[in-house]
């Protein structure tokens, strides 16, 4: 063992008793229940846990906070762990990422040599000339990039969602989160208070112990949770929306919140200073050392060196001191040693202090060896210190990334050399270190008066931070450390961006921080900035001679730490509609196809035997999914004046008529029929696939002034609805119905009520089809039992079920369009040959009325029509182009097929297509289908290729 | 290793890319708008007219709109001949615009697949393959065995809710690093003279006898000969400023990256009944995203709704990415117009052009806009590439019906 694992400590997470075996790399070692991966791999005496991005350097622990890019491994098949907050498992194979052959011998670690060729944007630059060269580069810089690997076998998982809601909901399980949640829980308000840790304290968990804030913190936990406040363990919010809408994750669950009001106790974090070689491992910030220490029982080294330029560093020191670490040298930016017993403590054991200090340079092989520490001002000589370690407490930064997102501005206070945030918008409150340093008692008051004001006292006014307490918690000034030479001094970890990056990229125009980010990909990475943010910033403000507060920040967008597409995803909820004779389709072994969210017979096996025997004895179709919309009251005919292009005032009870809906343009949206049952109520069906659609567009209209006095009832998914068709359709149907449907008492066109096979039903005579036929709509609960009754009675009949292909041809027998696939979005009626619906002198104005009066003027450019083959001609398929030759013999598309079958009635291929209205008026016109290369005569046809007269449907 | 990196790496200082100079009084050409379109559009006119008077302003940083903000997707297998024609014309200047501008823009023709779901799809991508056939585009219908040799990793079997059928493949097709290519026009622009004024918002457009004289700006006021609007996203308030109405709606439209991986998907895969496109960067990164959002708005803070609906189309396609994490979301804005084509061109206001209505497809034709647009600027002639897209189209009921090739926004 490494030595590096502590006696027990008072708070620790670990259980002792239970050790628990993983690898790493190859090898194995061993940890405890309690450990993270990384504490146990640190334990271990592993140092090197990553390599980085560009340079393939090997990098150690950092944050130990789940911020930073160097903790981050595959995990089995997971990409990125950020190891330091992933709770170690018995047998966990964890892997390095981005190292080859392995992470001690990494062959890509020798593009550093090559570093002073690869400035910042280097790519740009070059691997452009000749041209054939990028296409070879980019595959090398392709495999060279990225970090995890995707493992194509992951299972998609269990994943799931939960939506809360509270009134006020409180972010941070600190001493200021949970004072907040017991002041907001004391007002009556329902509280949720989340943390990202597995237990509360924020903080708290991982200083020196501290019995008294303890004590408050498991008090206020029980008081909480007996006054019916909820806490969320485990849980990161990750995101903040409009209206108080926030997300947080906690394993495989997505949690969707919506908040009253919020507030934010997130604290604060450090970030690392820039000096030469700052990315060794071992060099780790101070609250990182602490972590190791107090929750895991584990010292990353057994010399230590501590950089601060306020009191944290000094009970880092102090920690370790107490915890027998060897402390080499305690180096403080400020001029002054403060006073304090941390200080007696560590004077007495002759640790070198040197006020006035700072780190500028570490040099090491795999980790750090030894550190050079400076005067700031550069006035007197250095000190080189060996050590195996080093804790940076020098920069705190709020964790106000939720604050941003909601709204709120940054702030630079030039003071405390530390963002501060303003402009916080309703509902959004602070407490604790985010809104700045504050003594353990300031950040319990925060929170108390933050967490009454959320819920809804706004009596009380924030606590300000004294001076004292801010003057001892000031971040270190320096933009970075002077300059000794040596190695890199790196701004962006992630990405590997130094500041000669930052400096050369300002140097070449990238002078704005959006713009450098962009260029020099600082802050990209999937730390997204939280460690350079300040660094980068204050960079960009000394290379444009601006101040730190205008060079600004670049936005900060969610997630605050990234969230797994599972997650996101949850349980997959892809509704499926079903109508309610699916299961005797399937079982009859009916081949199904997709048809928008339903599912449809596309045929039962052959789908002209369907269409003959349609057309000879009698056919029956589920068309369930059809769009049924009930409108009722008084103002039905008026809007359906104004929303379709057809005449309805004069349409008479018990009539039934095809319309067309168009948009303002004019353009085809939708079709159907539409029946008058009574003067105020009617029943409208719509195209299938554009039933919600249609739904949607005539709810706008109603409810934005047109539908004065009409309720709009959707039957869709409620009512079954079947089309019985052929020429003993008649004779079937009245065997299951008393009602006369001979065709005076019930000609076409007409819509009756009856009951059939006892099932009370609305019946349509139309003919999509164009035989005599019905469509019948019944609620959907009796449609299994009306369809097996059809069936039944139809065996004497030559009854056969017919699918959505068997109809496609029907329909195109009769040269009747459908909406989507003959129109497109700049169809109009009058160009789909079906002028005759359109009543451009009714007395009301109607949506689509002026581009169709300009259309019917001018006559359209281009028309649908249909065309017959006079041959069997299976390469024809919708979509193909029609094309004519130009001056030069280059075929010019002049028209396209929209529809193409072969029709078993007629012997021939026939379809629909799109030409030039010249064209299409010329019946019996020859024309070209443009197929593999080859040209395909075809004859332009007028009218239906089938009974166009209409004889059969009236009949 | 090019020259100029050997001196840089040896201690050379890399000259600056674009200067920021004092606002002139006059300039021949105004250019509202520095993204892509608006750089693109000033370079050709110094690069090919030699009109160099020229002033590009922006409001922000160069890039900051939609051309920092799409998904950086190249294609041309468009649905009309006359869109096919463009953005044909448009491909064929990114190929050779990292030479034209000395500047890796790293365009990837990775091949571009859309898939259909469902027989109409498939119908639709047969149309628009034919089409591109015939312009002499290279598109064409894939079914599932050649699909699963182009992208394997696509869940080809019949598991999804929305079964794969077919694909509209486009090996043309592909990515770039769509930042380089604002930067790179910033500097061939301002090294031929053009000035670019960044973070300086244009606050008004002065009229006189129908004809715009000049722009007033947070810096002070210009006049100007010719003044274009390339403001995508917020065209209509900038032709507000000389009354003058757009068919446009604006949305905001999302998008998202990934964590950086290894290399695991080669192509763009587009599914537009899905609502969502995934390409994976040279960075690693997975880019992805989906419809404009179904409201007009001006937000461009992003949505937990857009991220879930995503998230679930992605794992449609590609199951095992349930691990892969979402790194960051953004939106950007579109402006719609009617049929799904863009508005170029000359207005009803003497010289006053826009360059307009760019949906969710304006930054895989900005070399051709700008080249068109800086020769209609030059000639006073309206190219043929161009007149399709006039801006009367709509008064002449004569739109160019792109929404069948074009509603997934990227």
């Amino acid at each position: 063992m490494s030595g590096r694992r502590l006696p027990a400590q008072t708070g620790e997470s670990l259980d002792r008793g239970q050790p628990l075996e993983f690898r790493f790399d190859g090898h194995s070692y061993q940890g405890f229940a309690g450990d993270t991966v990384a504490s146990a791999l640190t334990a271990a005496g592993v140092n090197v846990v990553s390599r980085s991005f560009k340079y393939h350097r090997p990098r150690g622990l950092l944050c130990c906070a789940g911020h930073c890019p160097n903790c981050l491994v595959q995990i089995g098949d997971e990409p990125s762990v950020r190891s330091c907050k992933r709770a170690l498992e018995a047998g966990m194979d964890v892997q390095p990422q981005n190292a080859w052959p392995s992470l001690d011998n990494d062959l890509l670690s020798l593009t550093e040599a090559a570093s002073r060729f690869m400035p910042v944007g280097f790519y740009y630059k070059t691997f452009h000339r000749p041209r054939l060269l990028w296409p070879a580069f980019e595959h090398v810089l392709r495999n060279a990039a990225g970090l995890g690997v995707i493992d194509e076998n992951t299972p998609e998982g269990d994943y799931d969602k939960q939506y809360l809601h509270a009134d006020v909901v409180v972010v941070g399980g600190g001493p200021a989160g949970v004072s907040a949640a017991v002041a907001a829980v004391d007002e009556g308000a329902r509280v949720l208070l989340i943390d990202e840790n597995p237990e509360l304290g924020g903080h708290l968990r991982y200083s020196r112990p501290d019995a008294v804030a303890h004590a408050r913190i498991v008090d206020g936990q029980q008081r909480l949770l007996q006054s019916g406040g909820t806490i969320l363990n485990d849980t990161a919010v990750v995101g903040w929306y409009e209206d108080h809408w926030l997300s947080a994750v906690r394993g495989n669950r997505l949690f969707k919140i919506r908040a009253g009001a919020v507030v934010v106790a997130s604290g604060a974090f450090e970030t690392p200073s820039v000096f030469a070689g700052n990315d060794h491992p071992g060099i780790m910030l101070g609250t990182a050392v602490q972590r190791l220490l107090h929750l895991y029982g584990v010292v990353p080294g057994h010399r230590a060196v501590v950089v601060t330029a306020n009191d944290t560093g000094w009970a880092v020191a102090a920690d370790l001191l107490a915890a027998g670490v060897n402390v080499a040298a305690v180096a403080d930016e400020r001029p002054q040693l403060p006073v304090g017993t941390d200080i007696e403590a560590l004077q007495a054991a002759g640790v070198t202090l040197l006020p006035g200090s700072t780190i500028a340079a570490a040099r090491g092989k795999s980790g750090v060896e030894e550190v050079t520490l400076v005067a700031v001002d550069g006035s007197s000589g250095s000190h080189v210190v060996r050590c195996d370690f080093v804790a940076l407490s020098t920069t705190w930064v709020p964790s106000a990334e939720l604050a941003y997102m909601a709204g709120a501005r940054s702030c630079y206070d030039d003071e405390l050399a530390e963002m501060r945030l303003d402009n916080l918008p309703d509902g959004l409150f602070l407490a604790g270190r985010v809104a700045g340093p504050c003594s353990a008692e300031q950040e319990w008051l925060q929170g108390a008066r933050a967490g009454a004001a959320a819920a809804g006292n706004t009596d009380d006014l924030p606590i300000a931070a004294s001076q004292d307490v801010q003057a001892t918690a000031r971040s270190s000034a320096l933009v970075a450390a002077p300059d000794v030479g040596g190695d890199k001094r790196f701004v962006c970890l992630c990405e590997d961006v130094t500041d000669v990056d930052i400096e050369t990229a300002i140097a070449e125009g990238f002078d704005r921080i959006e713009l450098l980010k962009r260029y020099s990909t600082v802050g990209m990475g999937p730390c997204q900035g939280r460690m350079c943010g300040l660094n980068g910033i204050r960079l960009c403000a000394q290379g444009t001679g601006k101040s730190v507060q205008d060079t600004g920040r670049t936005t900060g967008r969610p997630p605050v730490t990234p969230v797994a597409l599972g997650v996101l995803a949850g349980q997959k909820m892809e509704p499926v509609q079903l109508s309610a004779v699916h299961d005797w389709h399937v079982d009859q072994g009916a081949r199904m196809m997709v048809a928008g969210l339903w599912m449809r017979p596309e045929h039962y096996g052959d789908a002209a035997a369907e269409v003959r025997a349609m057309r000879q004895t009698v056919g029956l179709i589920d068309v369930s999914p059809l769009g049924k919309l009930q409108l009722t009251g008084p103002g039905v005919a008026a809007m359906l004046e104004r929303l379709y292009v057809n005449n309805w005032q004069d349409l008479r009870r018990g009539r039934v008529r095809y319309g067309i809906m168009c948009n303002d343009e004019g353009v085809v949206l939708d079709d159907g029929v539409c029946a008058r049952l009574s003067d105020e109520q009617w029943y409208v069906s719509t195209t299938s696939t554009g039933a919600s659609g249609a739904l949607e567009w005539m709810e706008w209209w109603r409810q934005s002034g047109w539908g004065d006095g009409v309720h709009i009832t959707d039957l869709t998914e409620t009512h079954a609805a079947f089309n019985l068709a052929g020429p003993q359709s008649r004779a079937l149907l009245q065997t299951q119905t008393d009602r006369d449907l001979s065709n005076d008492r019930f000609p076409y066109m007409r819509a009756r009520r009856a009951d059939v096979a006892g099932v009370p039903c609305l019946l349509l005579r139309i003919g999509f089809t164009g035989e005599l036929g019905y469509e019948i709509h019944c609620p959907a609960g009796y449609g299994r039992y009306l369809w097996q009754r059809l069936i039944d009675a139809g065996a004497d009949f030559g009854l056969r079920p017919f699918g959505v292909e068997a109809q496609r041809v029907l329909r195109l027998e009769k040269a009747h369009f459908i909406v989507g696939q003959d129109t497109d979005a700049l169809t109009d009626p009058i160009s789909a040959d079906a002028a005759w619906a359109v009543h451009l002198d009714k007395d009301c104005d109607f949506l689509g009325r002026r581009a169709l009066t300009r259309i019917a003027t001018d006559g359209p450019r281009q028309r649908l029509v249909g065309f017959r083959t006079g041959r069997r001609a299976d390469s024809l398929l919708e979509g193909l182009q029609i094309v004519q030759s130009d001056d030069r013999g280059k075929p010019q598309i002049i028209g396209w097929v929209s529809s193409c079958r072969f029709s078993p009635t007629l012997q021939e291929t026939i379809g629909l297509c799109w030409l030039p209205a010249a064209l299409a008026e010329r019946s019996e016109a020859t024309f070209h289908i443009h197929v593999d290369g080859r040209l395909e005569p075809a004859r332009v046809h007028h009218g239906p290729f089938y009974d166009a007269e209409g004889a059969r449907l009236r009949g | 290793m090019s020259l100029k990196l050997l001196r840089q790496g040896l201690g050379g200082r890399p000259p600056r890319m674009w200067h920021d100079r004092p606002l002139k009084d006059h300039y021949d050409v105004v250019i509202i708008g520095g993204g892509a379109h608006g750089l693109a559009c000033a370079y050709y006119l110094a690069a090919d007219h030699g009109i160099t008077n020229v002033a590009v302003i922006d409001k922000s940083y160069i890039g900051a709109g939609g051309s920092g903000r799409n998904t950086a997707i190249i294609r041309s297998n468009y649905l009309t001949p006359e869109g096919v024609q463009f953005y044909d014309a448009s491909v064929k200047l990114y190929e050779g615009l990292a030479q034209e501008l000395d500047f890796n823009v790293m365009f990837s023709q990775r091949g571009h697949l859309t898939l259909a779901h469902n027989d109409s799809s498939v119908r639709t991508m047969r149309r628009r393959a034919e089409v591109n056939k015939l312009q002499g585009v290279d598109s064409r219908l894939v079914y599932p065995d050649e699909l699963a040799r182009i992208c394997p990793q696509l869940d080809l079997s019949d598991h999804p809710r929305f079964p794969i059928q077919a694909a509209l493949y486009h090996p043309p097709g592909g990515i770039i690093r769509h930042d380089a290519v604002v930067w790179g026009y910033a500097r061939g622009a301002d090294q031929r003279g053009v000035d670019i004024h960044q973070y300086t918002e244009v606050t008004g457009i002065d009229v006189a006898n129908g004809a715009v004289t000049g722009v007033r700006t947070t810096r002070g006021n210009v006049s100007a000969g010719i003044v274009l609007s390339a403001t995508a996203g917020w065209a209509s308030n900038v032709a507000a400023m000389v009354d003058l109405p757009l068919p446009l709606d604006t949305f905001p439209l999302q998008a998202c990256v990934t964590e950086p991986l290894k290399p695991i998907l080669d192509v763009v895969v587009v599914s537009g009944s899905l609502h969502v496109y995934v390409s994976q960067s040279d960075r690693g990164e997975l880019v992805m995203g989906a419809s404009i959002d179904p409201f007009t708005s001006y937000s461009v803070g992003g949505s937990l709704d857009f991220l879930e609906g995503l998230a679930g189309h992605v794992l449609e396609l590609f199951p095992f990415l349930s691990k892969a994490r979402i790194l960051r979301q953004w939106a950007g804005l579109c402006e719609m117009p009617p049929d799904f084509s863009p508005l170029m061109g000359i207005t009803p206001v003497d010289n006053f052009l826009i360059d307009a209505g760019w949906g969710t497809y304006g930054f895989k034709a900005s070399p051709i806009c700008g080249k068109t647009m800086a020769e209609l600027i030059a000639t006073r002639q309206t190219p043929a590439l161009l007149r399709p897209f006039r801006l009367s189209r709509f008064a002449e009921y004569d739109q160019v019906g792109e929404k069948g090739a074009a509603s997934v926004g990227h």
